[in-house]
């Protein structure tokens, strides 16, 4: 089958101490920042590959396609996806500043709309906005179904329909949906048997979690396309409907160690203090 | 070359991902727990397709060598052209990967690259077709362990000169007789490289012919020992070889040919030994150095962070100056490769000689600026200064590479 997978490039979550807040709080500085995919935009990868292979013959089922918004150094957190094996990508060129999940959940609509995926498989949320919404707009503008927080996906009847079970606050929610559809991921989709595809035999184990590129796999990744775009030749309503009026850094930590004699005292200093109990 | 391209740094970034997935945390189990370091070494490989990869080219330059042997022409591109971007790119990343897991346990990448480079360079430079082929695959995924033994208890440094390891023609087989000791990945061993002179009576010690044969864990009158205690590397296993009256056929003989003297060409093996000592040195000089600028950064003495004194910025400064020389050795060694071409003898040496001093000053320096810290196990210079101290030692050591790139100069 055909799999879009959104890949949104954030700032590596071990550099996060390192974020700051330009002087008039009107936006977050990135300068010397590492960067990395949203993990959980990886683990969708890492599904959609599963999904698209035959793994212990190493055959390929299907297109993987990849789609960042950014500024063009971008293609370099996209390179890593295809390393682990993408077939090629699309980066929708955009100032982070242009973008919200509205104007990201439309400008994938015109891309579902040219490239008519079979499923378009993306992370539950990215780690740095939190917002968990592009998916589920998506879904709405398409009219297609939607299964959100998938913790294993498997193809049913032929490739018509995917079994995902959610994972929801009191367990696991298992539904059907007919393709196309709009899945978004949670951490434990890469778990070794998370996902099967009827072709992969069952017994097959997966290592846990996102698979490493090959060293092959880098090379490769330097000859795969990656198609640019700009946001404003996509035709869409570049309107944004979400603004940030302040960002502010939160209080720096009193990391004090202070031993206290009895369990009477501790419980008071939590309760009054430090306002935990 | 001056820096390493977009494409090097995302293999270094895969590896470094796997080292600190699967390494860092269980650094005690390969550094003090006797957890032998084959099977993450193995996995390793395997993800990312590095053996796969070695075995392809391994396969198809020994399938066009067995054309060239049986009569066909070498064709005309082939010719001295072992260089270009491709064979760069691999030797760049090979040095990403002793780089970063010599960040982490150098004695991994001794352990490694005495199977992976000694053993299946000697086999690959000295070695039948029908012996490499044999062999060499199985030791390039790891799913065997190779040792290369010449050392013994009386030669060292002065390696043939004092040799007592024997080979005795019998019948068209030979008997080995000998002990070695220091051997890398000896104790576990599956193929071990064994180095000894031809005894046939007549020839006394010092002109007798030096040849190597191939050997199998197991085989009756070979013992393997448990690993030694030793100061470093304890994440690669160091043991001794002992073999008594080893019988083995002429198919064992590498090369088969008594013809095929040890003492020419071991230079080659010598040289490509020394050249992967500067990525050692490099990987440790750089977690020396990441964690010293964070330590100086934060530890505070007399009001203010260490990292202000001028005597600390002294010690942050020659590390980066010896980062930096080690670092374009590599860059220079990447470079030859690039353009087909290898390091002379006596310029291995110069860069082995360099990195292991410079990386045993920066270990020891790192050691001093964490104080009572540094000397505590639970701080990671601790060991890496330990482990850094054997780059000056094995692979030659210091003094025999001075001596030998002066006898260089000096060669009319
Ligand atoms: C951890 C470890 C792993 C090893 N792995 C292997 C292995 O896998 N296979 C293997 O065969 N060997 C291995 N070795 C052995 C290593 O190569 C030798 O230890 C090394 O070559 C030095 O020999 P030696 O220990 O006998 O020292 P010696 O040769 O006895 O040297 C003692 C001292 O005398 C100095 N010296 C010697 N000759 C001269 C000279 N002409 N001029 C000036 N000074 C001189 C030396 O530099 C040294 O300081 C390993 C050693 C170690 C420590």
């Amino acid at each position: 089958m055909k799999i879009l997978v959104p890949v949104k490039r954030v700032c590596d979550p071990d550099n996060a101490n390192k974020v700051k807040v330009s002087d008039d709080g009107s936006s977050v500085t990135s300068d010397g920042l590492e960067w990395k995919p949203n993990p959980f935009d990886e683990y969708a990868v890492e599904a959609g590959l599963r999904l698209n292979e035959n793994a212990p013959k190493n055959e390929k089922l299907g297109e993987t396609v990849v789609v960042s918004f950014g500024a063009s150094d971008v293609v370099q957190t996209m390179r890593q996806t295809l390393a682990m094996g993408a077939d090629r990508g699309i980066l929708v060129q955009a100032d982070d500043a242009e973008l919200d999940s509205m104007v990201v959940a439309r400008a994938l609509k015109s891309l579902v709309d040219a490239e008519q995926p079979d499923l378009v498989l993306m992370g539950k949320q990215a780690v740095d906005g939190d917002s968990n919404a592009a998916g589920q707009m998506l879904a709405e503008m398409l009219g297609w179904p939607m299964a959100t927080f998938a913790m294993n996906i498997a193809t049913d009847d032929g490739g018509k329909t995917l079994t995902v079970g959610r994972e929801v606050d009191t367990g696991v929610l298992t539904l059907k949906v007919t393709l196309p559809a709009v899945v978004t991921v949670d951490l434990r989709i890469v778990a070794p048997d998370a996902v099967s595809n009827g072709v992969t035999p069952a017994d097959h184990k997966y290592n846990d979690g996102a698979r490493y590129a090959s060293l092959k796999g880098i090379m490769q990744a330097k000859k795969k396309k990656i198609d640019q775009k700009k946001l404003g030749d996509l035709g869409i309503d570049t309107g944004l409907t979400t603004t940030y009026p302040k960002f502010e850094l939160p209080p720096a930590r009193t990391g004090s160690c202070e031993f206290v004699e009895t369990v009477d005292e501790l419980v008071d200093k939590l309760h009054n203090e430090a306002k935990v109990l | 070359m001056i820096e390493w391209s977009e494409q090097h740094l995302a293999a270094r970034d895969a590896f470094r991902r796997f080292i600190d997935a699967e390494i860092r945390p269980n650094i005690e189990d390969f550094e003090h727990n006797g957890v032998p370091p084959y099977d993450v070494l193995r996995k390793l490989i395997a993800t990312f397709g590095i053996g796969e990869m070695q075995v392809a080219s391994f396969r198809a330059r020994l399938d066009k060598e067995r054309a060239i042997a049986a009569g066909e022409a070498e064709p005309e591109a082939d010719k001295g052209a072992r260089g270009g971007s491709g064979a760069a790119d691999a030797a760049a990343m090979q040095n990403l990967l002793v780089i970063e897991l010599s960040r982490v346990c150098p004695g991994m990448v001794t352990a490694m690259g005495v199977s992976q480079g000694l053993c299946v360079g000697t086999l690959n430079s000295r070695g039948t077709l029908d012996q490499r082929a044999k062999y060499v695959p199985e030791l390039l995924t790891m799913e065997k362990v190779g040792a290369w033994a010449i050392t013994e208890p009386g030669s060292g440094s002065d390696a043939f000169g004092s040799m007592m390891s024997t080979c005795r023609r019998d019948g068209d087989g030979y008997v080995l007789n000998g002990s070695k000791t220091f051997i890398t990945n000896g104790p576990y061993a599956d193929t071990v490289i064994f180095i000894c002179k031809l005894d046939d009576g007549d020839t006394p010690p010092d002109k007798r012919q030096v040849l190597s044969f191939i050997l199998d864990r197991g085989m009756e009158g070979l013992t393997q020992s448990r690993p030694l205690r030793k100061m470093g590397q304890h994440s690669s296993p160091t043991g001794e070889l002992f073999l008594e009256d080893v019988r083995v056929g002429p198919e064992r003989l590498l090369g088969e040919s008594e013809k095929l003297s040890y003492r020419s060409g071991a230079r080659d093996t010598f040289s490509s030994e020394r050249s992967g000592t500067s990525s050692i040195a490099l990987g440790i000089v750089q977690e020396c150095m990441e964690l010293s600028i964070d330590y100086a950064r934060n530890r505070v003495q007399f009001g203010q962070p260490i990292g202000q004194f001028q005597l600390i910025q002294q010690k942050l400064a020659k590390m980066e100056v010896a980062r930096m020389n080690i670092q374009n050795m590599i860059f220079r060694q990447i470079e030859l490769r690039k353009q087909g071409k290898g390091m002379s003898f006596a310029e291995a040496s110069a860069c082995k000689l360099y990195s292991a001093q410079a990386c045993m000053e920066v270990a020891l320096e790192a050691v001093q600026l964490f104080g009572g810290n540094g000397y505590m196990a639970e701080y990671r210079v601790e060991q890496l200064c330990r482990d850094a101290k054997v780059l000056q030692i094995y692979a030659g050591t210091d003094e025999i590479q001075t001596s030998q790139i002066a006898r260089d100069l000096l060669a009319e």
